[in-house]
């Protein structure tokens, strides 16, 4: 559009929209900084805080400022054209240990704990974990899960290597970690939610790279597992520009799982269902990885549904659980095989319990569509439509994902919200 | 007997002191100037900015078309509509008009509105979520 725009942003947001403003070729857009938030204030509160109201920048009226923006004639600079190019800036950095350290931490290089300096030796013998080149260009990746919003930066094989380094990775650790930067899916979104990453793994991998799927299997308690998780993370970090607080993180309260994030390895064996990767498509046995975003999960414990007994009626108390979850991210459980064991007695298949679930709406783009449309005839709304047998949603959606992992210990279980995207072959990135 | 024990006590304790001494000493003259070593920058590689010129401003707001345009999230219409009553108020001769972006959610576009706007409007205030 050729003519004025004004675009108003909470001044919680200036830093963000300033980096955004530059890195979009227009670093001194007239943005109008206004008080928030708008959300949840009365028309008397917004009339005080905002159209009544100062500027929390610059201190001055809001209207006022708005009007000045608009019939300020153009400086030289806001007319500017041409291109900017910009690199990752020098490829090595040469000092002592400590002050490295120090350097990776003040740039913000790291996760804030400390890190395995990148050395070229190191690298190298991350690289030796993959027979792809170093230098292949294999993703781009921005702070945002829609995209589109934030600049994507590039990276290449040897930029993965670097960060699983940093991690304190194994270089058998790699494929998998390329199959995931492969796919662009950042750990951590910039999205005020305070989103967490999480990644299934399926297949032969688990054991070969020493993925724990017993007891303690979703958390710090194995190296692969931690290690891995914080190597997403800190790819996220470097290679996609995210989770700088102010500017590509905007978590309202954070999220202490964008550490390591959820990483799954799923207890196959000793599950009495096909494995989650299987009823996405691909074969048993082939190590595939699954990413997944959302709230994260908790024990089933937490819900009021969870009614307590000598018997335990788990397929109803998934039921309700689901009932209860939000409709941005649905329902996941993440069952141990003694609760999985429970449930199979009941349901045969997982599309059984799918069914018998009965998710939650799913999100369908915009907080107006948050209510039930009426069904055409103009009755109640229509019931949704399930998903065709072998398809996955790419937004939302009917499946329920249900993973199987942990001990056999006692009957714990997690549920929460997360919703599978992406699942890629890993033998592809060895 | 015992005074031999002390005194004997007391020589191992001085000659401990001394070597402890001599040995910290001993290790700082010893520390080798710190080592460098070179890593390697563990960054992606961002892309070229193109730098855009804003668009030309107006003279005057008399006689002229603003959209105000809501983008969707939950509070936008309460803040937006109320926008729209102060330039009714402020500037009589400017017209107005809140508009709903279509799209199916905040951040998708609305081609048909975006027209209308750049053929009917003079200038636009888009209304961010929160």
């Amino acid at each position: 559009m050729r003519i004025p725009a004004i675009a108003l942003v909470l001044s919680e947001f200036y830093e963000q929209e300033k980096e955004k403003a530059y890195n979009e070729g227009m670093p001194n857009i007239r943005t109008q900084w206004v008080l928030g938030p708008v959300w949840a204030k009365t028309k008397e509160q917004l009339k005080k805080d905002v159209i009544n109201g100062v500027n929390p920048i610059s201190g001055r009226p809001v209207m006022q400022e708005i009007v000045e923006k608009f019939t300020k004639p153009l400086s030289e600079e806001d007319k500017k054209t041409g291109e900017i190019k910009r690199t990752k800036g020098p490829l090595t950095f040469t000092d002592t240990e400590e002050n490295l350290h120090k350097m990776f931490l003040d740039k913000r290089y790291t996760d804030f704990l400390p890190i395995v300096l990148p050395t070229e030796e190191r690298v190298a013998e991350m690289l030796k974990g993959t027979s792809r080149d170093p230098d292949e260009v294999i993703g781009r990746m921005s702070p945002t899960n829609t995209g589109g919003y934030f600049e994507y930066w590039t990276f290449t094989v040897k930029d993965v290597a670097i960060n699983a380094v940093m991690a304190g990775c194994n270089p058998e650790y790699l494929p998998l970690l390329l199959a995931v930067a492969s796919t662009g899916k950042e750990a951590i979104s910039v999205s005020d939610n305070g989103f967490v990453g999480a990644l299934v793994i399926n297949g032969d991998i688990r054991d070969e790279i020493g993925l724990n799927y017993d007891v303690a299997a979703v958390g710090p308690y194995a190296h692969a597992n931690t290690t891995i998780g914080r190597a997403w993370s800190l790819i996220a970090i470097n290679l996609g520009n995210c989770g700088k607080v102010g500017t590509t993180y905007m978590g309202t309260i954070g999220n202490p799982m964008n550490l390591i994030n959820i990483v799954i390895a799923e207890n196959e064996e000793k599950s009495p269902y096909p494995p989650f990767s299987v009823r996405r498509g691909f074969q048993k046995g082939e190590s595939v990885v699954t990413l997944f975003e959302g709230w994260g999960i908790l024990s089933a414990a937490n819900w009021g549904a969870n009614r307590w007994g000598s018997e335990m009626d788990y397929p109803q108390i998934m039921k309700d659980i689901t009932a209860q979850q939000g409709f941005l991210f649905g329902t996941c459980f993440v069952l141990s095989p003694p609760i999985a064991n429970f449930v199979k007695e009941r349901f045969e298949t997982m599309e059984e319990l799918e069914a018998f679930l009965a998710p939650a709406p799913a999100f369908g783009g915009g907080f107006a569509k948050m209510k039930p449309k009426p069904s055409a005839e103009g009755g109640e709304p229509a019931a949704k439509k399930p998903m065709p047998k072998g398809k996955m949603p790419a937004f939302g959606g009917s499946s329920i994902p249900i993973i199987v992992t942990g001990g056999s210990n006692n009957n714990y279980w997690s549920a929460g919200g997360l919703r599978p995207s992406q699942s890629v072959l890993i033998d592809e990135w060895r | 007997m015992k005074w031999y024990m002390s005194a004997g006590l007391i020589a191992l304790l001085c000659l401990g002191l001394i070597c402890s001494f001599s040995g910290v000493n001993s290790q700082v003259q010893a520390a080798p100037a710190e080592e460098q070593i070179t890593v390697l920058n563990p960054l992606g590689t961002p892309p070229p900015i193109t730098l855009k010129p804003m668009a030309p401003r107006l003279d005057t707001l008399d006689g002229k078309t603003i959209y105000i345009v809501d983008d969707g999230y939950i509070g936008g219409d309460n803040l937006l509509n109320l926008m729209v009553v102060w330039f009714n108020e402020n500037y009589p001769n400017t017209t107005a008009l809140y508009k709903r972006k279509g799209g199916g959610g905040f951040e998708s576009e609305d081609p048909e509105l975006w027209a209308e706007i750049e053929e009917k409007g003079d200038a636009v205030i888009i209304g961010m979520g929160h």
